[in-house]
């Protein structure tokens, strides 16, 4: 790799390391603030909303199986309501994914 | 030193690695068809790691390896690396109010991925506050760690792993959103918020049908916000908004 490949991955890495680092740094003087002016912390309301939704959209991305069959769309619907159905029995974190991907798995390995 | 900034006590540690071991399945697949990409574009396995370690986002290192191996300008490769990326600019203030002061914090947001973020939302108001920098070290270091392994066994061996478990490499990866559901199904607690939260879902599986995936994520969430706040927004007198 050439002196201005690895100088181009240093300039994506730095300005990547940025974009998660420099938010912080604003909101944690923001909050600090907040802090000192009121004596309680505030987060503005949009961003505490915000937060679930980026949650959301990532798991909207993911629902979009790597084969664009019926096989697959019905995996990934029967692998989602096996994962929240063990989820509100257990309210864990591992379980349900696990049983979520067993399911993905059982429905695939039938319809292919 | 303040108890704050000594190291992070070994249970805490141990409580984030096992809380994120379901990102492994997700992320060890998609790692392997990156080392597989880029050694195929002409990167070395010591260049592939480089990228995986460093950048650590991945679409935009498929994006970077692509454009590189392409022939596009090096300027526009890491523009586009850095505009797919834009997205995290949200991740850390929403963690801010649950961060206690520490010195490590500012080097662990190298390791603040989509999912680790979903992953620390759930999890961090759960913990006592002299829990928190120690779970996130172990649930950021295993999944960092896990991105480079991956990319490291896609670059040697990526070819021989996709021919002999061709399967493994579709169903590992549910568990993302397997993962994802479980984070956020808890936030479900009122019509309002199961709305805003389907439009979003929605929306965003719209997207990444139309080949928008990472622009999705934002817009999807905005779409999603922009619902909620809509909801609430008052009636006056008449049924007028």
């Amino acid at each position: 790799m050439s002196i201005e490949l690895w100088i181009a991955l240093l300039a994506g890495a730095l300005g990547t390391y940025l974009i998660r680092l420099l938010p912080l740094l604003w909101m944690q003087r923001r909050l600090r603030h907040s802090r000192e002016r009121a004596g309680t912390e505030s987060m503005p309301a949009w961003l505490g909303v915000l937060g679930p939704m980026m949650i959301a959209a990532v798991l909207g991305v993911s629902l979009v199986p790597k084969t664009l069959d019926s096989s697959g769309w019905y995996a990934t619907g029967l692998g989602l309501l096996a994962t929240l159905l063990v989820w509100r029995r257990t309210r864990s974190l591992g379980l349900p994914v696990i049983v979520g991907v067993a399911s993905f798995a059982a429905v695939i390995l039938l319809l292919r | 030193m303040s108890d704050h900034d000594s190291a992070p006590a070994a249970p805490a540690w141990l409580g984030g690695v096992r809380d994120s071991l379901p990102l492994l399945s997700g992320y060890i697949p998609v790692a392997v068809s990156f080392g597989l990409v880029a050694t195929q574009a002409g990167f070395s396995s010591l260049e592939t790691l480089a990228i995986s370690g460093l950048i650590y986002a991945g679409a935009s290192q498929f994006v970077f390896v692509g454009m590189v191996a392409g022939g596009a300008p090096l300027w526009l490769a890491v523009a586009m690396t850095l505009l797919i990326n834009l997205r995290h600019v949200v991740y850390a203030p929403n963690l801010a109010p649950w961060l206690p002061p520490s010195r490590w914090w500012p080097w662990l947001m190298h390791g603040l991925t989509d999912q680790v973020f979903a992953l620390a939302l759930a999890r961090l108001p759960q913990l006592a506050e002299r829990q928190r920098v120690g779970w996130f070290c172990g649930a950021a270091l295993l999944a960092w760690l896990s991105w480079i392994a991956g990319s490291l066994l896609g670059a040697l061996a990526g070819e021989w792993l996709m021919t002999q478990w061709p399967l493994l490499g579709e169903v590992m990866p549910f568990a993302l959103p397997a993962l994802f559901l479980v984070l956020v199904a808890p936030r479900f607690t009122s019509p309002r918020w199961a709305l805003a939260l389907c439009v979003c879902i929605i929306a965003a599986l719209a997207f990444t049908l139309g080949g928008l995936a990472n622009v999705g994520i934002p817009l999807a969430a905005a779409l999603g916000g922009l619902c909620f706040f809509t909801l609430r927004a008052p009636r006056l007198p008449g049924g007028q908004r």
